[in-house]
């Protein structure tokens, strides 16, 4: 896979322009193809393992593609295709950068084969090399527009939150090496039982929470996010932040005690994370920053399956644990789906409209209709209504919560468990408001604004990968029950000693699901011969056009159309704990008798980031800059730390400080 | 199959009689039962006026909306007689297909981008929002009280062993009948009676349609309160026979329409900005009932 690798960003430098697209496109469905078929045959068969000795380390470096690898590698290599063909389409709008558009190609094969590492190293220094590869190279995804300054800084963001990340998961598996002496992840099963293997835990689970965007390491991805081209933001929600789900449950599979605390501080930290996610994305004008919230509430629903299953671990009710964990495999790989769909479609959108804010829009269904019906099958999936696939990974996780209500005897675990299902509830109906509110105001009613160009449909390549992903979302949604027995799979073989192998008592399950399947068939079918009969009975009647009834007004203006800010208002009132609305406003001249023109605007704030993340980091530069002086721009300086630091080196060693 | 036969027949007089009630109430006498249902059918042979602003979305919302109802209704058992469809979790499906319905009307009324009909269409989402989570709780606290998870098995395991649990009955009940309240958005919290623009959510929403559609949706509100009636009535029917549940199904459901045409007559629409207030009543009850039930299964130590 280097080597292809190798070659291909070879040959990407030496290509010429046109040609590099597809180059990039060949070079990763070869990848796609060689990780595909061991992660193929460990999804049906057994654990591939493998080994790379590399000259002047230590011990060979395990490679191993389990079922759990495999799941999320068959997740990013589907996302990545799809990005890759959506991306050709959509830079070709950005054919001045030249060199932006060449290093663009480089690192996004880059960053696919580095997710491929992060997920087939077992080893932990391999692992973490690949992690930062794939930072790094996803970093420089994102700041396609270096020339913007805002993308830059949208950028130095991403990538100082992302360095915490490493910062936090190299302690973590140093400490680990230190008490266990290897650096594998499967030496996290070998801790001696005390407080210290705790802190591991802890320790890593934050370094995987902030790339996986939970509260209140979320502030990265509405920034990114929007920031980013399309596909790229497409496949860094699609898949980057799930990475931070592989590498949870791949912590989470060791652990040995202690499953009930860290279940249910995981359902906690979810629960408020998809309440938080939601309510801000119900808010937002900006459609990428919507989406992006939106990926931080779906990571929040994929957590509460997590937590399930490990309080279903703690309980032993191994019914309980399975609904939850395969709930949150499915979840993700709906959510990558849908999120990828719905990214590509605001791009599609961004692309002819050039402006993110909802106000700006609207009628584009007439426009671009494809497109509008894409985003709006998106919509409804992430909505998690029926007859889609988003419904299928939710209704696991909420038959895992009825499970566990029902076999689960102590009594704060049940409030627990009742309250998961209600801020579920609330979570499904914000969302609802959330895509109504999006899809509504972006492509229905009248245009709002006048646009710098007559948009229209775009092409047939950015089109594609959205037919694929809905073929996709319809196989999941019609037949879940086979996507649930390999989650299922991945499940039994990731916990083999806590979850005891119960493929035979689970095929209730996968009859309930192939029902859910069947169902939402009948469901399609009655929507389209209820539809049938009503165009049979007035196809002959008359249906007169006419301007929207303005109840008796005759002169409608579009302004006075509903906007998605006063679609959200109410909400925005009841929520204003959450979320808080900054109204700023010019000054208003006293002396005249006639206003003139006068700007007002309102925005909705995050309130973590606003009163926790960005104080925390102020406080912490504020320190830093003590040591400032250090860097001080004089070359003969910077000779004399190096000079310094060798010295220091040889006195250690000198004196045995250092081994 | 029981169900369903019963609910399309009480959905034909239902709001028949509300309007009775009420005005009897005031004091009229009244169109007679089925004038409601005969006023749909007139609407259902007219021709339509669509708005030059509106896409494909207005044309199929109306139907899809009808469609998802009739789904949810096809879930619905009858005491001992599961409905068409019926498997564990059947109720989670239940609420969700309520909300694709659901999602389908909010568009259409955005799609014809009046400031109106996005005003109801905002409170809608809204509303339905917030009466979520009550539903949820209350299929919860009855899953654990019976220990099943599906319509059927719930009302057919349902049976009262203390008073404590009586009272359990007789919230639930209520939930229910607020919960089609607010679906429908009825008395407390909007007024369907007055003129069109007036109303504030459901009946602002569907300003433009007209005709056949029209008719579609004001069908669908009648079947949606004889599908939270059936609900109500599965609370008390248990595993009777035929001879004595159906008359039972009717005589409640009867009771069920009676009651809201008083509830109608005599209290007044609540301010906009109070209702969500009103609503987490639902959500509080629900979770009384909670407790109800791990107090009568024994849980609290």
């Amino acid at each position: 896979m280097a080597l292809v690798l190798g070659s291909g960003v070879l040959g990407l430098i030496i290509v010429r322009e046109s040609y590099r697209p597809l180059l990039a496109l060949f070079v990763v469905v070869v990848n796609t193809i060689l990780s595909s078929i061991p992660s193929i045959l460990a999804l049906i068969g057994d654990t591939q393992t493998g080994a790379l000795s590399i000259p002047h380390f230590t011990g060979d470096i395990v490679i191993r593609i389990d079922s759990l690898s495999a799941w999320f590698i068959l997740i990013i290599n589907f996302t990545s295709i799809t990005g890759v063909i959506y991306g050709s389409g959509y830079l070709k709008a950005y054919s001045h950068l030249k060199v932006n558009r060449e290093l663009h190609w480089i690192f996004y094969t880059l960053f696919h084969a580095s997710m491929l590492w992060v997920c087939i190293f077992e080893h932990g220094v391999g692992f973490l090399i690949s992690w930062e590869l794939m930072s790094l190279s996803s970093l420089m995804l994102v700041i396609f527009e270096f020339q913007n300054k805002a993308t830059l800084k949208a950028g130095i963001n991403y990538m100082v939150q992302m360095h915490l990340s490493v910062v936090l998961l190299t302690l973590g598996f140093i400490w680990l090496y230190f008490i266990t002496g290897s650096f594998g992840f499967s030496a996290l099963a070998q801790m001696p039982l005390n407080n210290a293997s705790v802190w591991v835990f802890i320790l890593l689970f934050a370094g995987f929470a902030i790339k996986a965007g939970f509260i209140p390491f979320h502030s990265w991805l509405p920034h990114a996010h929007p920031a980013a081209p399309s596909h790229i933001s497409g496949v860094m929600s699609g898949v980057i932040v799930k990475l931070g789900i592989y590498g949870i449950l791949r912590i989470i599979m060791y652990l040995r005690y202690d499953w009930l605390l860290f279940g249910e501080v995981i359902l906690i930290l979810s629960l408020t994370t998809a309440l938080y996610g939601i309510a801000n994305a119900a808010l937002k004008y900006d459609f990428k920053q919507m989406l992006a919230y939106c990926t931080i509430e779906n990571v929040g629903i994929i957590g509460i399956g997590l937590g399930i299953g490990l309080i279903g671990i703690g309980n032993r009710d191994s019914t309980m644990a399975i609904l939850g964990f395969s709930g949150a495999l499915l979840h993700t790989l709906n959510h990558s789906l849908f999120k990828s769909l719905l990214f590509f479609g605001a791009g599609s959108v961004y692309q002819q409209t050039h402006t993110r804010n909802i106000e700006h829009l609207g009628g584009l269904i007439k426009k671009m209709p494809v497109t509008a019906v894409l985003f709006l099958i998106g919509a409804m999936a992430i909505g998690g209504v029926p007859p889609f696939n988003g419904f299928v990974s939710e209704f696991i996780i909420y038959k895992g919560l009825f499970k566990g209500l029902l076999s689960i005897q102590g009594i704060s675990q049940s409030i627990l468990l009742v309250l998961t299902i209600t801020g579920l509830a609330i979570v499904g109906g914000m969302s609802l408001m959330t895509f109504t509110k999006t899809f509504g105001v972006i492509f229905l009613g009248n245009p709002r604004k006048e646009l710098h160009h007559e948009p229209k449909e775009s092409s047939f390549v950015m089109l594609l990968p959205q037919y694929l992903i809905v073929a996709a979302m319809f196989g999941v949604a019609l037949a879940p029950g086979f996507f649930f027995s390999y989650a299922l799979k991945v499940v039994t073989d990731a916990f083999p000693k806590t979850i005891p192998d119960v493929m035979g008592s689970m095929s209730p399950v996968i009859d309930n699901l192939s029902n859910i399947g069947l169902v939402s068939l009948v469901f399609m079918g009655l929507l389209v011969s209820v539809y049938g009969i009503r165009w049979l009975l007035i196809r002959k009647r008359d249906a007169d056009p006419y301007e929207t009834w303005g109840c008796g007004y005759i002169a409608p203006v579009k302004k006075a159309q509903y906007t998605g800010q006063s679609f959200t208002r109410s909400f925005g009132l009841l929520f204003r704990f959450m979320v808080k609305e900054k109204k700023s406003a010019e000054k208003f001249p006293k002396q005249r008798i006639y206003p003139e023109s006068y700007r007002f605007s309102t925005n909705y704030i995050d309130l973590l980031e606003r009163y926790l993340v960005i104080p925390l980091a102020k406080r912490l530069t504020f320190m830093l800059n003590y040591f400032q002086f250090i860097q001080n721009g004089q070359i003969q300086s910077y000779v004399l730390y190096g000079l310094f630091f060798i010295i220091l080196i040889f006195l250690g060693t000198a004196f045995n400080l250092i081994h | 199959m029981v169900s369903l036969l019963l609910i399309l027949i009480m959905s034909l007089f239902f709001s028949g009689i509300i309007i009775r009630t009420k005005s009897i109430m005031s004091g009229r006498k009244g169109p007679g039962i089925f004038q409601p249902m005969l006023d749909i059918f007139r609407l259902w042979k007219k021709g339509s006026v669509v708005s030059t602003t509106t896409s494909f979305i207005f044309q199929i919302a109306p139907t899809a909306y009808f469609a998802s109802v009739i789904m949810a209704v096809l879930m619905i058992p009858h005491g001992s007689n599961p409905g068409f469809i019926s498997f564990e979790g059947d109720f989670i499906m239940f609420a969700y297909i309520l909300a694709f319905g659901k999602f389908l009307m909010i568009i259409s009324a955005l799609d014809t981008g009046s400031s109106f009909e996005g005003m109801g269409a905002s409170r809608e989402a809204l509303f339905s929002m917030l009466v979520e989570p009550a539903f949820f709780i209350l299929l919860g606290s009855f899953a654990l009280f019976t220990g099943q998870n599906s319509f059927h098995d719930i009302f057919s395991s349902l049976h009262y062993g203390s008073q404590i649990s009586y009272l359990l009955g007789g919230l639930a009940s209520f939930v229910l009948v607020l919960i089609a309240m607010i679906e429908n958005s009825r008395m407390p919290l909007d007024d369907p009676k007055t003129h069109l623009e007036l109303t504030m959510i459901h009946e602002v929403m569907i300003l433009d349609n007209s005709g056949f559609d029209l008719g579609v949706i004001l069908y669908t509100t009648n079947l949606k309160f004889a599908m939270y009636g059936a609900l109500i009535s599965n609370f008390f029917i248990g595993m009777l026979p035929f001879e004595i549940s159906i008359p039972m199904f009717f005589s409640i459901q009867i009771v069920f329409a009676v009651a809201v045409g008083i509830i109608e007559s005599f209290m007044a629409r609540f301010r906009m900005g109070h209702n969500p207030q009103f609503v987490f009543i639902l959500t509080s009850v629900s979770l009384l009932i909670f407790f109800g039930v791990l107090l009568v299964l024994g849980k609290f130590v």
